[in-house]
């Protein structure tokens, strides 16, 4: 795997935000899960053909304030910000779960700042009818048991074992809590913060992707996200769950490429 | 030192395998299990013990807020206390407290200004304000309240009370989450400039810092007891030092079940079985709705964890879990319970030992039953009030204390004397 390297940038007179970046090429911004930000198989796999930029949402690493972000709105406007430091007008954006809410934010609040979107099991609605639980109140083992098919698969270690010292133990504690604090800023307490009457804005190429067996946000919500997105792809992949892309990294990788090569949208 | 009869009004019919059954007793605790028939005797079973304790000449009576609970049936202390006004008002003894309203949760918080001054009104300026932060299980898991808006919700509200009480001009309020073109809070407060405030809480430093600075008086409520709250009591104390404020025991309040009988083997008999329906299932809470992501800050995160994951502090609960009798309940301060002679020397070694003035008594333990209830109210009166009052006769509690109507206003006490 690649050595992603770590930057800071500061985004406006307030807020810092941390990166891990890896690659050359167009860029590519990536923006996490509630669970934080890991350098993973699919982004390592993304930084061999662009220059993969991972934001840590502000209140999940060191440089990162997020009682100076205020709300959603201000996150998006955080992002804009990020962008202009990073001298990038018009990046493709690909968000998984919040970072997927996220993502359609900054595409539906400004079309011309997103050049394509690639949207896996987003966040960002919620259906009465069809909940999604509530993962500030879930045990670790469910946790692993509703993003995965197969809990036991090597992939589980990516939400974390328990180190053994008990001062390691803490911090590991409050990175974990910090990271979930931090989204539950903007997720609390269900994630529907009106995004569906936004996401019709939405101009930019989409890509949505979604597990059939998706424990935490309904394989159903994908259907939403794609009638509302005008003229966006859906593709729902078998025997996989929330962490679809790790669960079924090469058909995620090669519907990312795809995506990837259709035309980006033009500026209004 | 001050005693208030305060009641939490629990559920007393919970099924005999509640929690082996379900999930919790809050939160998620089931509907179906509520029976309105029964709720509607509790209801004035409860009102009628804190009317007696109100003829018994207690310092106070007390209610406090809970939501989707089962061992705290007042989503509404105030209508309560409205009620318990009625009386109030005639006795010369004894004030209404209500422990509190969580301000984070009245929208807009003006609210609580005005039926908090109603109920000033009402009880003839007998009546003390409690201002909890509140659990996470009631301010975010039920009522939605955002972890990371919450303590900045609960300053600002108060902070906009307070200067609802204390200004006669119409003002306009621009806060972060409210917008009050115009504020002007009627009817006013009976005492000036306000009521007592006391703020309930658990062991977080920035509650003790609130506290003192503010003059409050800081009341540890915990089910756990005397012992227990030495933890949290002793920093408190620390904190006071350090910030130059004197040691008056009227700062400081604790919770406390104490259960009085004839003599210490009677009361086994008597409360034993309704004790252990607290602590099996009042206390039988879902951890996932222990503490929101974000409830307690890092500070404190930092403090609590480690104690937690190397074993040095567990909580009430997980020594309860470990298989408690009435012999340890005893011992370890969770009750203190006996005849009138035991229990007032275990309430006054315990004050002392805290340097609390203020016992929130809890008179009511789980599925107790009127006629014990009464009991325990009627033994303490006889048999442990008039040996307690006493305690901290050089200190004042005034400053903590409400004043009632017989206290005139400084600008009448000045017309008056021309």
């Amino acid at each position: 795997m690649a050595e992603p390297t770590t930057h800071t940038y500061q985004v406006n007179a307030r807020l810092a935000i941390d990166t891990l970046e890896a690659g050359s090429g167009d860029p590519l911004l990536f923006l996490h899960g509630a669970g934080g930000l890991a350098w993973d198989p699919y982004l390592d796999a993304l930084a061999a053909r662009r220059r993969v930029i991972a934001p840590f949402l502000p209140g999940t690493s060191k440089s990162n304030d997020i009682s100076q972000v205020r709300d959603l709105w201000d996150l998006v406007l955080c992002y804009y910000d990020l962008l202009d430091a990073l001298d990038i007008g018009r990046a493709d954006v690909v968000g998984h779960s919040m970072g997927g809410m996220i993502a359609c934010e900054m595409a539906a609040n400004d079309p011309s700042r997103v050049g394509r979107l690639i949207a896996i099991a987003p966040a960002g609605l919620f259906d009465m009818d069809d909940p999604m639980p509530d993962i500030f109140a879930m045990r670790s083992t469910e946790l692993a048991e509703r993003v995965l098919v197969d809990p036991k698969s090597p992939i589980a270690e990516l939400l974390g074992a328990m180190p053994e010292d008990v001062d390691d133990q803490v911090d590991v504690l409050i990175q974990r809590l910090g990271t979930l604090s931090a989204a539950a800023k903007f997720l609390w307490p269900i994630p529907d913060k009106g995004l569906i009457r936004r996401l019709p804005r939405i101009k930019t190429p989409t890509q949505i992707i979604w597990g059939r067996q998706d424990g935490l946000i309904p394989v159903g919500y994908g259907d939403t996200f794609r009638d509302s997105i005008p003229g966006a792809r859906l593709d729902v992949l078998d025997q996989a769950s929330h962490l679809v892309q790790l669960e079924r990294l090469p058909d995620v990788l090669a519907l990312t490429w795809q995506a990837l090569a259709r035309p980006a949208g033009t500026a209004p | 030192m001050k005693v208030v009869a305060f009641n939490l009004m629990p559920y007393k019919d919970l099924p005999a395998d509640f929690e082996k059954k379900y999930d919790s007793v809050w939160v998620s605790i089931p509907r179906s299990l509520y029976d309105p028939r029964k709720g509607h005797t509790y209801y004035h079973d409860y009102l009628d013990a804190l009317e007696t304790a109100v003829d018994l000449g207690y310092d106070a009576v007390g209610v406090n807020e809970h939501h989707s609970n089962g061992y705290g049936l007042m989503p509404s202390p105030n209508l309560m206390a409205s009620i318990l006004s009625r009386k109030v008002r005639h006795s010369d003894t004894t004030s209404v407290v209500v422990l509190g309203n969580s301000l984070a949760l009245y929208n807009p918080p003006i609210r609580v200004a005005e039926e908090m001054a109603m109920l000033d009104v009402l009880s003839g300026g007998k009546f003390i304000a409690g201002f909890p932060v509140g659990t996470s299980m009631d301010t975010n898991y039920v009522y939605g309240i955002n972890p990371s808006e919450m303590r900045e919700r609960y300053y600002e509200a108060h902070d906009l009370v307070m200067k609802a009480w204390t200004t006669d001009e119409v003002f306009t309020w621009n806060g972060k989450y409210n917008q009050l073109r115009y504020v002007n809070t009627w009817p006013r407060t009976a005492q000036r400039p306000h009521p007592p405030v006391w703020i309930p809480g658990g062991g977080s430093v920035e509650t003790y810092d609130f506290s003192l600075i503010n003059d409050y008086s800081f009341s540890y409520l915990s089910f756990f007891g005397h012992k227990y709250a030495k933890k949290v009591m002793g920093p408190f104390w620390d904190r006071a030092d350090a910030l130059g404020k004197d040691r008056n025991p009227y700062r400081a309040g604790y919770a406390q079940f104490i259960c009085v009988s004839e003599t210490d083997a009677q009361a086994q008999i008597d409360y034993e079985e309704h004790v252990k329906y607290f602590f099996a299932k009042c206390m039988h809470i879902d951890p996932r709705f222990f503490e929101a992501p974000g409830y307690r800050t890092v500070a404190s995160l930092r403090a609590g964890l480690r104690s937690q994951l190397d074993g040095t502090a567990k909580v009430g609960k997980a020594i309860l879990d470990e298989g408690f009798g009435w012999k340890e309940l005893v011992e370890s301060g969770y009750i203190i319970a006996g005849s009138p002679q035991t229990v007032r020397e275990q309430i006054i070694e315990a004050a002392r030992e805290l340097n609390v003035g203020n016992l929130i008594w809890l008179f009511h333990c789980g599925s107790m039953p009127q006629h014990l209830t009464l009991k325990n109210l009627n033994l303490f009166a006889e048999g442990v009030l008039p040996h307690i009052r006493n305690l901290w006769p050089e200190w004042d509690h005034r400053p903590f204390w409400p004043s009632g109507f017989g206290d005139p206003e400084p600008q009448d006490t000045r017309r008056s004397a021309t």
